[in-house]
Formats: structure tokens, sequence, C-alpha cells
């Protein structure tokens, strides 16, 4: 890891800071650290099982899946050593593996949500469960990583599902108002297909500007003046440019996943209103059974909390769970204050009912 | 260093008020830029000028893609579309090789398990066993 533990300046030399400031934000860190290993991949999708930490005869015998959003890396859930809810997870005794779906080129521009959930993440699974030797495994899901999960729970939920952990899942878009993006995308303004005829697969850099865009001055002005204020503080700078190596490392999301994310789901809401028909079967949330524990972020603009409450009342799950934090989209589970609140919660919730 | 102790016993800052103003100033700045992107009227411009890009830049994408597909014959280079059907066909593979990984594993599992037959003949042969010292 680059060094950025930097000496102190003296308080007017504003040449040798700025740079210092310079330095950082053109340079990128190591990130996901844990050791893993490849044991499965499909097309660009790669599933990746953690190596243990803990002995087999005190893990917890059920193995956890995190499928994470397809236009952003998962190593978020791995940022860096020390802050890592991998690292923690593992070190608690969780057999653990992580759903990578890498970048789509132009020949995926077709694939559908329906491609992800009926094809990727069954056969990622039956792998899961080949190495585990456990026929019941944990799914956890964030962001739209929370939408596969869930529709897989809704179509293949008797396939072995205990625990669907779902984190900032947009599920719900009725409340228009509340949800910008919706307003973005409204039908009367932007014309998808003219985009996806454009460019195939939604660009990466379109979809950063988009999620950067709902908090202009934060995400321009705010956050350079937050490492400026600090690029004398060790801490900040190596979380600051680990997360700016996340955030700078953008993926493009496949065409046609693009399209079902704006027609079907923030112009009509199909999820929730149970007329989402993937591969000819309708996602109904009532055939969810597994154990659910759905967590919203506070402050999150980018899956107002209204989008992620509505799915509880939805599903037969008997122990469900709706767990608000304070934070944001990612701030819950990459933050500082992740490793006190949301981990120690998730990890609780899920080692009783991992025996 | 004495001139720089304030009475608290915090170092002094002479910034310290301009970053409170410019603060105070980014907050009243980020709510009325949140208040401006969540209104239809971002939205409308937003989609015009996308609307506005794609339109204008739609003609010059057709021809390069045009003379780049000539420029391919010519040197007889496969095209765009010869790589992707390429890749297409194989994600096919992939997926068949998937499907008898995944056969191979079920019959990995019969073999290595044991039948439900050889499990009720063993615990014949252990009833029959225990029956016979039992006559002894």
């Amino acid at each position: 890891m680059e060094n950025t533990s930097n000496i102190p300046l003296p308080p007017f030399d504003l040449g040798a800071k700025f740079s210092n400031f310079t330095r950082v934000v053109g340079s990128k860190v190591p990130i996901a650290q844990t050791p893993k290993e490849l044991v499965w991949t499909l097309n660009k999708a790669k599933l990746y099982r953690y190596v243990p930490v803990v002995p087999a005869e005190k893990r917890h015998p059920v193995p956890l899946l995190m499928v994470f959003a397809l236009m952003n890396r998962p190593y978020i859930l791995d940022l860096r050593p020390g802050h890592s809810f991998v690292e923690f997870m593992v070190k608690h005794g969780y057999d653990l593996y992580l759903l990578d779906w890498g970048t789509p080129g132009p020949e995926d521009k077709n694939l559908k949500f329906d491609d992800y959930a009926l094809d990727y993440m069954p056969r990622a699974i039956r792998k899961m469960k080949t190495i585990s030797g456990s026929d019941e495994f944990s799914l956890l899901g964030w962001c739209i990583g929370a939408i596969l999960t869930t529709l897989y729970a809704a179509l293949r939920g008797d396939d072995g599902l205990r625990n669907l952990i779902l984190l900032t899942a947009p599920l719900d878009y009725s409340d228009k108002k509340a949800i910008t993006f919706a307003r973005w995308v409204d039908e009367r303004y932007f014309d998808v297909d003219k985009v996806l005829a454009a460019f195939g697969n939604m660009p990466g850099e379109m979809i950063d500007y988009g999620a950067k865009a709902l908090k202009p001055v934060e995400n321009y002005v705010g956050n350079y003046l937050k490492l400026w204020d600090n690029i004398e503080n060790p801490h900040v700078v190596e979380s600051w440019q680990a997360m700016n190596t996340w955030v700078s490392d953008n993926v493009p999301l496949a065409g046609g996943a693009f399209r079902q994310l704006v027609v079907d789901l923030y112009r009509n809401d199909r999820l929730m209103r149970g007329e989402w028909m993937i591969r000819g079967e309708r996602a109904n949330l009532s055939r969810i059974k597994a154990n659910l524990l759905t967590v919203i972020a506070e402050g999150d603009h980018i899956t107002p909390p209204c989008q992620s409450a509505g799915i509880m009342a939805k599903v037969s799950s008997k122990d469900k769970e709706l767990f608000r934090t304070p934070g944001g989209h990612i701030g819950i589970m990459a933050g500082s204050g992740a490793d006190k609140r949301t981990w120690p919660h998730i990890q609780n919730w899920l080692a009783t009912r991992s025996k | 260093m004495s001139d720089k102790q304030a009475a608290n016993g915090k170092e002094f800052d002479p910034t310290e008020t301009f970053r409170e103003m410019r603060d105070t100033y980014m907050d009243a700045w980020a709510k009325g830029m949140v208040e401006t992107v969540n209104s239809d009227a971002y939205a409308k411009a937003s989609g015009m000028m996308l609307n506005a890009c794609l339109t204008t830049s739609s003609p010059f994408r057709e021809v390069l893609e045009k003379v780049m597909l000539q420029a391919l014959q010519q040197c007889s280079m496969p095209s765009r579309a010869d790589v992707i059907s390429l890749a297409e066909r194989t994600i096919n593979i992939e997926l068949r090789l998937d499907d008898m990984d995944a056969k191979l594993d079920r019959i990995e599992k019969l073999l290595t398990q044991p039948s439900a037959s050889d499990a009720k003949r063993n615990r014949t042969a252990k009833t029959r066993g225990s029956k016979k010292k039992g006559v002894k």
C-alpha cells in the first residue's frame, strides 16, 4: 500500500499541501486483500470462496453468498484490511462466497435480470453447495444485488435458501416523488431505447454521473474539501483513498438489465405489484419464506428508505426483521461506523440462524 | 509555540473562521442543488441535453461504423459483429460445460454416498448378526 502517512506540514505551506493533495487524489491503493480462491466462472461472472481462518468444526455450517450490484465492483465488501466486512465475517466463522458479475462486454448487451437470477445465480449456488457440502445457504444482496437475491428467493426459494439479507434494497418504486432517479428516467424525458441503441450497455461513467449528481455539491466539491482539510491525518487519507479507488472504478450495466430497471421497476413498479414476469414466471414475493433481514440506511439518497420497507409486508417469512441504521447507501457497510453498527447486527442475526 | 496556543488549549488556526464560513455556504449550496436536481425542470433539461447529444452524434457514429466495417473487410479482419457472435458461442459452450459439471457432481455424489439399498442390506446383516449372538 502506498505510504500516505504524511509528515505534518507547516500550517501555511500551501505548496506542499497541494502537492500532497494531488498525489493522493491521483493515486490508487490496493483493496480487496482478504485471501480468496476462484471456484467457478461463467462468462464474466466469478464465484470466489474466502479462505476460512476458523477451523471447520467451529465454522457455521450454512454458507453465505454475497451478491453485489451489477454496475459497481463488489470489493466494497472487502475494502481494506482492518476495515472489511468480508474479513469480519470470515473471522466470525462463516464459509463466505462472493459472486462477482465482472464487466459486461458488447456481447452481453442483451443480458437481463432473468439471466442473472435464473442462469447465473442458480449455477453459482449449486457450486457453492457442492463445495460447502451444505444443502442450505444464506444470501446477502446489496443494492441491485438485493433485487437479484429477492428475485431468486421469489422464484427459486425452495432450493435451500434459509436466510435472506437485503441491504438498501431498491424494490418499491411506488413513491415516485421520493425517488430522484424515477423522475430522471420518466418516459417524458428519458429515451432508454435511444441510449441503449447508441451504447449497447449503459456506460459506467453515465451511471456514476447519475449517482453523483444526486448530491452534486457533496460529491464533486465536499468530498475533496474533506480530503484537503484532513490531508495530514493518515487514517482519513487511507480511507478516502480506498473509497475513491472504488468509486472511480465503474462498470457498465448490461443493456437488457438497464432497460428492465428503467421500464419494469422505475416506471411501472412491477416487482412490488406482483406483475414482473421473469422468463414467463411471475416474481411473487409472497413465495419468499426464508428468514429475512432488511437493512435500511436512514440517510440513503440513492435508495430512499421507502424503497426497502415495503417488502416486509409482502413476504411469507415468519422470521423477519427490519433494521434501520444511520448512514448512507454505501456508508452503512463501508463507512467508519459500519464495524460498530451494521456488521455486528448482521453477524448476530445470521449466527443464530446458521446453526 | 506559545503564540499558537489559544486559551482552551487548542492550536490557533487563522483559517478556522474562513472554514466555518465556507462550510455554512457549502451546506446552503448543497441543499439548493439537491432541490434543483430533484425537480421536473432538471429532469427535463438533462433529458433534452442527452437527447440532443445522441441525435447529433448518431450520424457520425453510423458513418464511423460503416467505414470501420469496410476497413476491416479490406484487411480480412473480423468485424465487431463477428467477434460478438464468437463470444456468444463461447458463452453457450460455457453453459453446456457447466451443465455437464453439474451432472458429474450428481453422479459423483451418488457414487460416493452409500445407496439406500446398501444401507438396508447393512442394517439387515447387523440385525441377523445380533440375533445369532442372542441364540448362542
